[in-house]
């Protein structure tokens, strides 16, 4: 090994080492426990194989919070991306006040999604909540609404603010990738009597395709995760009728719920190969894209 | 600038005048975002009117935005809760996660923009860095647990500090490696000929460049670690070893009686560090951003 390769490799050594001990234990322990029946003390019992996995397919409740998982990161991730490309093309211009309008936007990133979610369970409630006030004064509404209630409504104000707190981070992929746009391309189309549709379509639209990419693939990562606002605002209820598979993990292992950690982690490693199969699939997407453009 | 041939009616050319100049665009624009502005600002209008309100009037009926009069004492009584202690917790544990976090991904970062691995060794480590973003703390929460149980390290702030600085790596990695690749290496190079060691000429002529990128990159993890709870939630037992975000979460979380005022004035005092810092400098942050969203 030549001097030069061998630092190369010695300088990228300890991230790959930090993170493989302090992020391979615990899965490694994730998939030991998946395989066992544990008791709500973490104790762990005889060798199960797969039986954990077969009762949480078994269990209705897991099902019902699979298909909501997939109705929240669609629509959270969905939502965000189309709010945030006119938002980025927007701060992209020059006009008065873009420095402020850049801080506003972004300011919910320095914010934990946690206090977030507490302000606007605050905000929601039925009786004393501004957002009642504040839709009635503007005559949006008539009566007060409980909306943390009830999931059909308590679920749509979760994606709402989902998607909110998501904007800045989306945002600011697509106004770098914006701002790094070559000039010199626009103005050749200009000469060439281009109008402003052809060349969003024609040249913006392909040129931003890898920071949409970014965009959605850790998007979908994070908001697949995301765990603060829908335990902040309704811990899964009433009656798990609000659970995504994160919150209702987090209620298989606790002792205050289910109080069945061998089941938790079958949904942990079950959420895994999930995320992995959909940067698999989308990896192949986003390939396929660039090989027809090519 | 050529004749126009062709005559154009004259309103449409003031239509485009009027389309193009600086202050109808800006009013458009400030109309098009104002949903979005409205809907960002309203929490904070929220969590500030009801920190201010007297604990007598959190409940009124019908709501108002104010109270009778300006209740500053909410942040005096929260801050006799003990949230001091908090405020301390979560600096240490931020800074020394932030710092552990930059010492492994600077120079993994380095090694990515200067020397040449081959496609296929940057390929994996790249994937690699992705795969640590997917193991979201909730996902392995009970491999965690286990872990954490078993070293007798519950209620400690060391696997908080290990774990933060672990999921910081890729974002600081990829954020760094990119500016890297902006600083020419030719500077580095002159210095070689002059005979310097590759050490000296990292020292005195990459790292002053490097330093403000590394200044952004701690940023976010220093907002990531500052706000962070499920694994506070899931680590930390006692309110004296809460994080401040964990401890605003507890004022809430699973309670009939919520004393809003004071969470709200919590709520104020957790988020007014970040929320400044954020502000000051949000230029270097969108351009650090922009940095290091390249690929």
């Amino acid at each position: 090994m030549k001097p030069e390769k061998f630092s190369a490799t010695a300088l990228l050594f300890p991230s790959l080492l930090m993170a493989l001990i302090v992020l391979g234990y615990p899965v490694y322990e994730l998939l030991n426990t998946s395989a066992h029946s544990v008791n709500k003390f973490f104790n762990v019992g005889d060798f199960v194989a797969f039986q954990n996995y077969q009762s949480l397919f078994q269990d209705e409740f897991f099902r019902a919070a699979l298909v909501r998982t997939v109705y929240w990161t669609v629509l959270v991730v969905g939502g965000t991306v189309l709010l945030s490309f006119p938002i980025a093309m927007i701060l992209n211009e020059d006009f008065y006040g873009r420095s402020l309008a850049r801080t506003i936007i972004l300011l919910p990133w320095a914010v934990s999604l946690t206090i977030m979610a507490v302000v606007w369970r605050w905000a929601l409630n039925g009786e004393s909540g501004l957002l009642n006030l504040t839709l009635q004064s503007l005559g949006i509404t008539h009566e007060r609404i409980q909306w943390l209630a009830e999931s059909s409504t308590s679920f749509p104000m979760a994606i709402m603010i989902g998607v909110l707190v998501s904007i800045p981070f989306t945002v600011t992929v697509l106004l770098g990738g914006l701002s790094s746009l070559p000039k010199d391309v626009y103005e050749a189309a200009r000469v060439d009597g281009a109008s402003g549709s052809i060349m969003f379509t024609h040249i913006t639209m392909p040129m931003m395709r890898p920071f949409v990419s970014i965009a959605v693939v850790l998007n979908v990562i994070y908001v697949f995760n995301s765990f603060p606002i829908l335990w902040v605002l309704t811990e899964g209820g009433p009656v798990n009728s609000t659970d995504v598979l994160v919150t209702y993990l987090y209620k298989a292992t606790s002792a205050k719920f289910f109080g069945d950690p061998g089941k938790g982690a079958a949904l942990g490693i079950i959420m895994l190969v999930l995320l992995m199969l959909f940067s698999l699939i989308y990896a192949r997407i986003a390939k396929e894209g660039e090989d027809v453009r090519a | 600038m050529l004749k126009q041939v062709h005559s154009v009616p004259k309103t449409n050319v003031r239509k485009q005048n009027l389309m193009q100049s600086k202050s109808f665009k800006s009013v458009l624009f400030w109309l098009i975002l104002s949903p979005i502005v409205i809907l960002t600002l309203f929490p904070y209008a929220v969590m500030i009117t009801t920190a201010l309100k007297p604990a007598t009037e959190i409940y009124s009926n019908p709501p108002t935005w104010f109270g009778t009069h300006l209740e500053w004492g909410n942040f005096s009584r929260v801050w006799e809760m003990g949230f001091g202690q908090n405020m301390l917790n979560s600096i240490w544990v931020t800074l020394a996660a932030t710092f552990l976090a930059l010492l492994v991904s600077f120079p993994a970062a380095y090694s990515l923009s200067r020397f040449n691995h081959s496609k296929r060794f940057s390929g994996f480590y790249r994937q690699f860095l992705l795969a640590t973003q997917m193991l979201s703390p909730i996902i392995i929460t009970v491999g965690i647990f286990k872990v954490v149980a078993s070293l007798k390290m519950i209620d400690s702030f060391t696997p908080l500090i290990l774990i933060y600085a672990t999921f910081n790596i890729a974002f600081c990695t990829w954020m760094l490696q990119s500016y890297f690749n902006t600083i020419p290496g030719e500077l580095e190079e002159a210095a070689w000929i002059d005979g310097c060691s590759r050490f000296q000429s990292f020292t005195h002529i990459f790292l002053p460049l490097a330093l403000p990128a590394t200044a952004i990159a701690a940023l976010f993890s220093f907002i990531y670690c500052w706000n962070e709870f499920v694994l506070a939630f899931l680590v930390l037992r006692t309110p004296e070893h809460a994080t401040i975000t964990m401890r605003v979460f507890s004022l809430v979380g699973g309670r009939y009686t919520v004393e809003w005022e004071l969470v709200m004035a919590a709520a104020v005092l957790a988020t007014l560090p970040m929320v400044l810092m954020f502000v000051f400098l949000q230029r270097q942050i969108i351009r650090g951003l922009a940095m290091g969203s390249i690929k």
